[in-house]
């Protein structure tokens, strides 16, 4: 029975977790960090549902072994925006009516910010592409293209009245 | 509180591949090297608890690197296929190799997964192993031995296997930087874009004499058609020292249906690999054509 400890930052704060070499990420975050917006859907790195932000780039969390992230900086559903206020991409997605049975939801988002922090106007292709790795099985994506591009208008436009994909 | 894993003996993610090997030669088999982990998690994804110890490339910096010199290019084994797609040297010399990282899974399995697990894997469908082969690449293995050099053709010995042996580490992939007069297609066909295992892949490389005219160097390189990527050696003879402009395109296409020995799977049948495999060696064909002549 080895335990071991590991250290990683996850939506900002430091936390010291004991876990095991076979535990995977997803269960070190939903189990022993009770952050449950993160969510397994088919365990093998297809649909998507367990995203999340680690050192900068999208991944699955059930592909990712606890002691891999060891020192990494992670960031989770709960890591984007904040009890008072809802990060763009949320808002976004509550208005267009992107969130049915809300399960993918968590996943599409981080993967809708990674998406538009590097490319802000993304064409239809691009959103199709950055999305590719998440699966929904209610809104047939429509709704969430829809609001990736309204919240990439609202956040360019914060960014310096860019909008014009309004046009 | 559930618990649904259960603890192992250990996990070493050592910063030196010296370490690494020493580590490897100590506990052989017992072992389990991890990269990226996009194929071997979910190989053990209902039984992560059989993994004695996990032996963690992640901290070894010099295996991430692409460096190009003069006549050749080494990728480090834990390069991402993101690095690999973002490249512009690899853009630029290696584009099939390019285009076929861009066309895996998702970006999350981009992110992680590796081109040394890719090789490691040795998948029959694995998608960056037609392009190394069609770009002669050469694997470079370790062991506290010594380093051992092979071609990517002498690599895969079925499917999954290869003759890496347990005490080994594929540290790095060399490939000759190929001449301005190079030109390559890249075709995967499967049932959707993103996240998919390919029902047949086809990397084609041509290289053209210095008359710019005649083929001077051909490599057909298909994946998910044989137990293991293969090349289809008779295009060479039909092709090099011919001129490019006079070459019967559907005869070369009829070569690759006869060559290949695909089976049936949930992917796709025998008889839709071997029509398919015709018809993307004369649209890869074509297309190198009308790069090659837009070139001129």
């Amino acid at each position: 029975m080895s335990k071991l400890i590991i250290e990683l930052t996850i939506n900002n704060k430091k936390r010291k977790v004991e876990t095991t070499a076979s535990t995977r990420l997803l269960d070190l975050i939903r189990d022993d960090l009770y952050l449950t917006g993160t969510k397994e859907g088919c365990g093998k790195g297809e649909c998507g549902a367990c995203t999340v932000i680690m050192n900068d780039e999208l991944v699955a969390s059930c592909l990712v072994l606890a002691p891999q992230a060891d020192g990494a900086v992670i960031t989770t559903i709960e890591g984007i925006g904040d009890d008072k206020c809802l990060d763009p991409i949320q808002e976004a997605f509550v208005e267009t009516g992107a969130v049915q049975c809300g399960f993918c939801t968590p996943g599409m988002i981080l993967s809708a910010k990674k998406l538009l922090e590097e490319n802000p106007h993304p064409t239809e292709e691009e959103i199709k592409r950055g999305i590719s790795g998440n699966l929904c099985r209610c809104t047939g994506y429509q709704k969430i293209f829809d609001a990736i591009r309204l919240a990439a208008n609202r956040l360019s436009s914060k960014d310096g009245g860019r909008g014009e994909e309004d046009a | 509180m559930h618990q649904r894993t259960v603890p192992c003996q250990g996990y070493f993610a050592p910063q030196k591949i010296e370490e690494a090997l020493e580590i490897l030669f100590k506990y052989g088999k017992e072992i389990k090297v991890i990269a990226g982990g996009t194929d071997l998690l979910i190989q053990y994804c209902d039984r992560l608890y059989e993994v004695g110890s996990w032996l963690d490339l992640k901290n070894i910096e010099e295996l991430k690197d692409i460096r190009i010199n003069k006549n050749q290019t080494e990728i480090g084994a834990m390069v991402t296929h993101t690095q690999l797609e973002k490249s512009e040297d690899i853009k630029k010399y290696f584009p099939v190799l390019s285009q076929a990282a861009a066309d895996i899974g998702s970006p999350q399995i981009r992110n992680r997964g590796t081109i040394g697990g890719n090789i490691v894997n040795a998948s029959p469908a694995g998608d960056l192993l037609a392009p190394l082969m069609a770009y002669d690449a050469q694997f470079k293995l370790l062991s506290t031995q010594g380093e051992v050099i092979v071609p990517a053709e002498e690599f895969f010995i079925g499917p999954k296997k290869t003759i890496l042996e347990p005490a080994q580490l594929l540290t790095g992939i060399i490939l000759p930087l190929p001449s301005e007069r190079t030109f390559g297609c890249w075709i995967k066909i499967g049932k959707r874009k993103a996240l998919i295992i390919a029902t047949i892949t086809l990397a084609l490389v041509v290289e053209m004499a210095e008359d710019n005219k005649t083929v001077k160097e051909v490599r057909t390189c298909l994946g998910s058609v044989a137990p293991t990527p293969i090349e289809i050696k008779e295009i060479r003879e039909k092709m090099i020292g011919k001129k490019f402009s006079e070459l019967d395109f559907n005869q070369l296409g009829q070569i690759v249906e006869d060559k290949i020995s695909p089976i049936d799977d949930i992917r796709g049948t025998r008889e839709y690999r071997k029509d398919v495999a015709k018809n993307i060696m004369i649209n890869a064909l074509e297309k190198i054509g009308s790069a090659w002549r837009s070139h001129k």
